[in-house]
């Protein structure tokens, strides 16, 4: 979570750009790239896509600048925009995925692990997940969006990013069973 | 080297990229400086007005569906009459073209009370779909008054539409 600070701070970095200070958004493009492209190569797994979706992310950003409203969330905002690259990436017949599962059922707080895992390990197990529910795994488990906004920025259905986030925890853990014990 | 993690909302969520990206962005955000600042080019005055070619082309087809309406439609009984869309208040109009719009248009009305139901709403529709048309090019018209190329378009569309009212007038009269 980012302090009040860093949000003021950030709210007058976005006005000095949206005036066209190009160093203000560098100022927050070097703020703000290790997350944003955390989440590119999380959902892309290749780290080369990742960076060309960061770019275009962040040039994206800088034209919608004047579109942007202050009172939200420039990282949420700025991250909308990098899932939304993502997804325009990799569009096509071969990428095609299909959610086709129970959207009632109840997730729990939180993913957790009887025993500690590598964390070179848990990303690995993540990477092997199925693109939905990878995709419902890194916005919602590992950075912490709520079902509404990552279904938002995944134009899928609250539902359908539940029951994906349902599907990731079951074949996170079976994987580290297998592979990890 | 490695953490060992219980949960996966521990992991990492700063990953720096393998290069620097900015010196790319910053190059793009550069020609985007320069391209608004930059006198408006031939492509951006051309999509100015493509909405408006779309309209006129629109125009032009209700008023031919009008026409082809009014070729295929039976003729007969004689049903309650119908209101047929006006428009919004022609204010670009010279007076004289109101005045004659508006006197045809009453024997329009005339004539479509005399259709048979199916026809009637037929050409009511492609007739109130036409003025829409014609409101929209009007409306583009206040906001860039000074467009040539909207104001010849709202020229022919009323051509248009008057040649269509005028048809509509005269239909049974051509099959009596």
């Amino acid at each position: 979570m980012k302090t009040d600070t860093v949000v003021e701070f950030d709210v007058a970095l976005v006005e000095r750009a949206r005036r066209g200070d190009a160093k203000a958004f560098e100022r927050l493009y070097r703020d703000h790239v290790g997350r944003v492209n955390g989440l590119c190569l999380r959902m892309t797994r290749n780290p080369d896509l990742a960076a060309d979706c960061v770019q275009d992310a962040f040039i994206k950003a800088w034209k919608a600048l004047p579109k942007f409203e202050a009172r939200a969330s420039f990282s949420t905002w700025l991250h909308r925009i990098a899932v939304n690259t993502v997804l325009e990436k990799r569009r096509g017949p071969s990428n095609a995925e299909i959610a086709v599962e129970d959207p009632t059922v109840h997730e729990e707080p939180t993913m957790t692990f009887d025993t500690p895992v590598e964390e070179e390990e848990l990303e690995a197990a993540i990477e092997s997940l199925p693109q939905g529910a990878r995709d419902a795994l890194v916005l919602c488990g590992v950075y912490g969006y709520e079902h509404s906004e990552a279904a938002s920025m995944l134009g899928i259905a609250v539902g359908t990013c539940k029951a994906q986030l349902h599907r990731a925890r079951g074949l996170l853990r079976d994987r580290l069973e297998r592979g990890v014990r | 080297m490695n953490r060992r993690l219980t949960r996966v909302d521990e992991l990492k969520r700063d990953i720096p990229p393998g290069r620097d990206l900015w010196p790319a962005i910053s190059a793009a955000i550069e020609a985007d400086k320069a391209a608004a600042d930059a006198p408006p080019s031939m492509a951006r005055r051309r999509a100015a007005w493509l909405p408006a070619v779309g309209l006129a082309a629109a125009v032009g087809l209700v008023a031919i569906g009008v026409l082809i309406g009014l070729s295929f439609a039976p003729q007969g009984a004689t049903p309650p009459v119908v209101k047929t869309q006006t428009g919004g208040s022609p204010e670009m109009m010279p007076a004289a073209y109101r005045n004659q719009r508006d006197a045809l248009l009453i024997e329009v009305q005339a004539k479509l009370s005399s259709m048979p139901e199916v026809e009637r709403k037929k050409v009511a529709s492609s007739l109130a779909t036409l003025r829409r048309s014609i409101d929209e090019i009007e409306a583009a018209l206040g906001r860039d008054p000074a467009n040539a190329l909207l104001q010849e378009l709202f020229v022919s569309s009323c051509q248009e539409e008057m040649r269509a009212l005028t048809a509509v007038r005269d239909s049974g009269s051509q099959e009596t």
